[in-house]
């Protein structure tokens, strides 16, 4: 049994509740059904993830054509490991996402799943609140952080490192295979 | 709304008795002669900048990020309010959010307008309601925020019971709408903010004038003398009282009784938080401890023998800590009498001896004067007996302590910040208390990890212990807040303020919840010192910017002169010196641009928000004071930028530049409607990163009016953060770019070659302004 219980102890959600997605081929299977997804990477992302797991994120753009974009400086370190990422801050990014007539960052419209990693766990907690309550029809968020994010659609549970380590290398394999 | 008496001017009367010329009878308040006319909007009603909130919001627009799913405001609810539901009142999500909002605005603005109000009667029962209002020779317009608003020129301390008349009724009506079944548009609530901290400003400025003149604080002085900030200024061997608050009245009674019985030299008074900014305006005897987080860290020290609180961003637990150590708590204010008796109209000597000998853990005394002289002599008796208690736990006692832990890590999920304690207490249980000294300048001492421990274990002590070698060098200084801006530095800095050449104000204020520790603070407003902007602080704020040295051992205080131009940094002083900083804009936009300022709060807004490039960032902003502070600031057209604990305000205030039609103003020459780019971008922002924020603050400073060199100026700042941090150029460096000569001459190749590939086309520079009235000539 996987408790649905936010990592910081007093950010209790509503009704609403994310759900747990327990197995890694599970969340592989969201983001690859996806039509449009977005994955963004938060500026704790090197805090968070060892070298191979961010690796381990840019395959996983890359294997089924998900597009990347970082919210923080962190972009240089990315386009000095080779990566070709977008950059938009936060906020202004969240802003956009709930618009139905955004025309994303490529210019072919809005997104139907943002994936968030990275990101310090209340900021993220209220960006993903935002866009629980406000975001467009058919819109859906997962957060790949460690910890459980109750307002994402999608989410994982409070884990080890280890595990999540684990997790997402099967999320990269899976979608490989 | 008026609420002026009644005035009478006779030619001539004829009588038996005599014949009297040029009569003039007042019946009612007299009222000063002031030769500005009266304006179009004097104490203006809820909706009457309706007009002006709903233009503004509808550029910038929430972003609701909703802390709770459910209303639990009345016995109906909870109401569930998510994916589109109503609440049983009918009210929906974004509603409900702006109504948290003006919630926390009208609980700020009261907080400032009691505590003004307070002052006030103090003030008019001790130096009666004829005492002048003089901030010193430089400061005439003394009251840009009084005189825009209420189109009121105080000269006396009465004059100002008037003005928070005005402001306490208005607080009232804010707060009635947010009653069930009363406002129900999020927009409308919206407008009531905004309404909530224009009258927020206007209480700080009250309170401020009314104590830098009554009680000789620095008078606008860039030169104030430097204050000692830190534990490591406060001498343990001497008795020590601890003030905690924002009101400084019971502190200049300690301090006073001291001088007065010859014992200043022998006591040692202290402060934490605003009452400590005052209390160094008020005397060069009286140290700053440091900004609210040196609250527990300090008390745990034991070295306090006197705690006294007055008002305001106090533990609440202030009792228990006091306690802990052995230190009586006197408790000098209505607002916060925690539970303790009220000795008020008891001999001294009675309440000294009940405190001394332990019998009370603490007392209520509202008579200030008796508040003077129980704190020094309690101090002063209880200090050779408390020496006890003057100290922190050992090392060995650290470790045992740590032997207790589970490893539950209930403490890192109760951090606000989620640092890594778990890890530090295991290394100190075998001895190791580094990882516990690591830890020092990123937690914010809200002792919530301590609270959440289920074996008790003191972390904050231990924490502070670990850190014992750093805190004694914990030796700084803050510039004693200078109160007001001048009006002859406000004429030197119009011009290049208006016209961009000095690239911006930046206003680092509030309070100390920062994210990633307070040196973040220091290195952006170092950042924009260097690049000569006008840095301006206040608060919390304030001494976190004076907690941190360069290599050569000096602060930025000690760095950059305390004058209002470039490349300096101004300390204006406690929380309700913040109405100095929307003052000086305000002023910018009278003195220097000869905009009437009496009642006339649309016009001068909209000069703001379309020339004079001021922009906050409140690092650590915590408080609901905070969110009225920025909310006046709002109106005024001044964006504010808050840190990642921001976004608990639960919106924040958008523009979208790409979206062109947003970003249309008046020209006022023709009345044609030109696109002048998003600027400013934002009205409140909450960043991720600081380096986010410094690249937003230079952005923000943009403004329709900068002449090109000015904003050939500010694009390179904007430009140089902007690729320092993020590696490249800015993408939207088109949308600011309006003529050839706006871009900055050593990038001018590489910024045509992305104006070209962007099919940039050249824009106008209007004379720009949202409000129809303004405009001259109306194009046929």
């Amino acid at each position: 049994m996987i408790r649905a219980e936010p990592w910081q102890t007093a950010e209790i959600p509503g009704p609403l509740k994310a759900l747990i997605v327990q197995k890694p081929t599970t969340a592989a299977g969201i983001i690859k059904h996806a039509k449009r997804p977005l994955m963004i990477l938060g500026s704790k992302i090197f805090k968070i993830a060892s070298d191979q797991i961010v690796d381990a994120l840019i395959q996983i753009s890359k294997t089924i054509n998900v597009q990347v974009v970082v919210t923080s400086g962190l972009i240089k370190e990315f386009e000095k490991k080779g990566y070709k990422v977008g950059f938009m801050p936060a906020m202004e990014l969240a802003d956009r996402l709930r618009d139905d007539d955004w025309c994303g960052l490529d210019g072919k419209g809005n997104y139907d799943l943002a994936v968030f990693i990275g990101f310090q766990y209340y900021y993220g907690w209220l960006i993903l609140s935002g866009l629980k309550h406000f975001s467009r029809e058919g819109f859906k968020t997962m957060s790949l952080d460690p910890y459980y994010q109750p307002h994402a659609t999608f989410s994982l549970y409070n884990m080890k490192k280890e595990d999540w380590c684990s997790y997402i290398l099967t999320i990269r394999d899976s979608l490989k295979g | 709304m008026s609420r002026r008496g009644l005035k009478f001017k006779i030619g001539e009367l004829k009588t038996d008795l005599a014949t009297f010329k040029n009569l003039e009878i007042y019946v009612g308040k007299v009222e000063e002669e002031w030769e500005e006319p009266l304006g179009p909007s004097p104490m203006p009603s809820l909706t009457e900048f309706r007009r002006w909130d709903l233009k503004l919001l509808e550029r910038y627009k929430p972003f609701y990020l909703p802390f709770c799913d459910l209303c639990c405001l009345c016995t109906f609810g909870k109401c569930d309010l998510t994916k589109d539901k109503k609440g049983a009142c009918g009210i929906k999500m974004d509603a409900q959010q702006s109504r948290i909002v003006l919630l926390a605005c009208c609980i700020g603005a009261s907080t400032h307008t009691g505590h003004a109000r307070e002052l006030v009667n103090f003030l008019i029962e001790r130096f009666g309601r004829d005492y002048p209002l003089d901030l010193g020779m430089g400061v005439n317009v003394e009251a840009p925020n009084i005189r825009l608003v209420c189109g009121i020129k105080p000269s006396t301390i009465g004059d100002l019971e008037e003005v928070l008349n005005y402001v306490e009724e208005q607080i009232v009506q804010l707060l009635a709408s947010t009653h069930t079944g009363q406002e129900g548009n999020n927009l409308d609530f919206e407008s009531k903010v905004l309404h909530a901290g224009m009258l927020d400003h206007v209480a700080m400025e009250v309170a401020d004038i009314a104590q830098v003149a009554a009680f000789g604080f620095p008078k606008g002085d860039p030169e104030t003398s430097l204050a000692p900030l830190g534990l490591g200024v406060i001498d343990p061997t001497k008795p020590v009282i601890l003030c905690i608050g924002h009101n400084v009245v019971p502190s200049t009674y300690i301090l006073d009784y001291l001088n007065e019985s010859g014992l200043s030299d022998s006591v040692e008074v202290c402060g934490l938080c605003c009452t400590a900014h005052d209390m160094t305006r008020y005397s060069n005897r009286a140290k700053i401890v440091g900004p609210i987080s040196w609250q527990l860290r300090f008390i745990r020290t034991g070295v306090p023998d006197v705690i006294v609180v007055d008002e305001q961003c106090i533990r609440t637990d202030v009792l228990d800590e006091a306690a802990k150590i052995g230190a009586p708590l006197i408790a000098a204010s209505e607002k916060a009498c925690h539970g303790l008796p009220d000795r008020s109209e008891d001999p001294v000597d009675e309440i000294v001896e009940d405190l001394v000998s332990g019998k009370q853990k603490g007392a209520l005394i509202l008579d200030m004067e008796k508040v003077g002289e129980v704190a020094v002599k309690v101090a002063m008796r209880l200090a050779p007996n408390r020496r006890n208690y003057k100290a922190l736990p050992s090392v060995e006692e650290i470790t045992e302590e740590a032997k207790k832990c589970r490893k539950c890590g209930e403490c890192q999920r109760a951090c606000p910040n989620s640092l890594p304690v778990p890890e530090a207490i295991l290394s100190a249980a075998e001895g190791n208390l580094s990882e516990l000294a690591d830890l020092y300048d990123f937690c914010i001492a809200c002792g919530r990890c301590e609270s959440a421990c289920p074996v008790d274990i003191p972390i904050i002590s231990m924490m502070v212990k670990s850190s014992e070698r750093r805190v004694k060098r914990e030796i700084f200084n803050v510039r004693a807040g200078r109160g007001p801006i001048q009006d002859t530095e406000i004429r030197n800095v119009g011009r290049p303020i208006v016209l961009g050449e000095i690239p911006g104000i930046i206003a680092f204020v509030g309070c100390a919840n920062y994210a990633d520790g307070g040196k973040e603070l220091v290195e952006m407003c170092e950042e924009f010192l260097r690049r000569r902007y006008i840095a301006v602080v206040s608060g919390c704020a304030a001494m976190t910017i004076g907690m941190y040295k360069n290599e050569e051992g000096k602060t930025l205080y000690e760095l950059y002169p305390g004058d209002f131009d470039a490349g300096c940094l101004v300390n204006v002083g406690s929380c309700v010196a913040n109405s100095h900083i929307t003052g000086a804009a305000i002023k910018i936009a009278n003195i220097f641009a000869k905009r009437p300022l009496r009642a006339n709060y649309m016009e001068i807004a909209d000069y703001i928000l379309n020339r004079v490039g001021a922009v906050g960032i409140a690092w650590g902003a915590m408080s609901q004071k905070a969110a009225s502070i920025a909310s006046g600031c709002w109106r005024l057209g001044i964006p504010v930028i808050v840190g990642p604990h921001g976004s608990k305000y639960r919106r924040m205030l958008l523009g979208r530049k790409d979206r062109e039609g947003d970003w249309y103003v008046y020209d006022a020459r023709t009345g044609r409607k030109v696109y002048v780019g998003p600027v400013p971008e934002h009205l409140f922002y909450a960043a991720e990163t600081k380096e986010e924020a410094m690249v937003m603050a230079a952005k923000l400073c943009m403004r329709a009016n900068d002449t090109s060199k000015g904003r050939a100026i500010k694009l390179t700042h904007y430009i140089d953060l902007y690729r320092r941090f993020y590696g490249r150029l800015p993408d939207d460096i088109h949308l600011f770019v309006r003529r050839v000569a706006d871009i900055p001459i050593t990038m001018k190749d590489e910024i045509l070659a992305e104006l070209e590939r962007r099919g940039w086309k050249e824009m106008e520079i209007p004379d720009p302004t949202l409000l129809e009235e303004m405009i001259r000539v109306v194009e046929e």
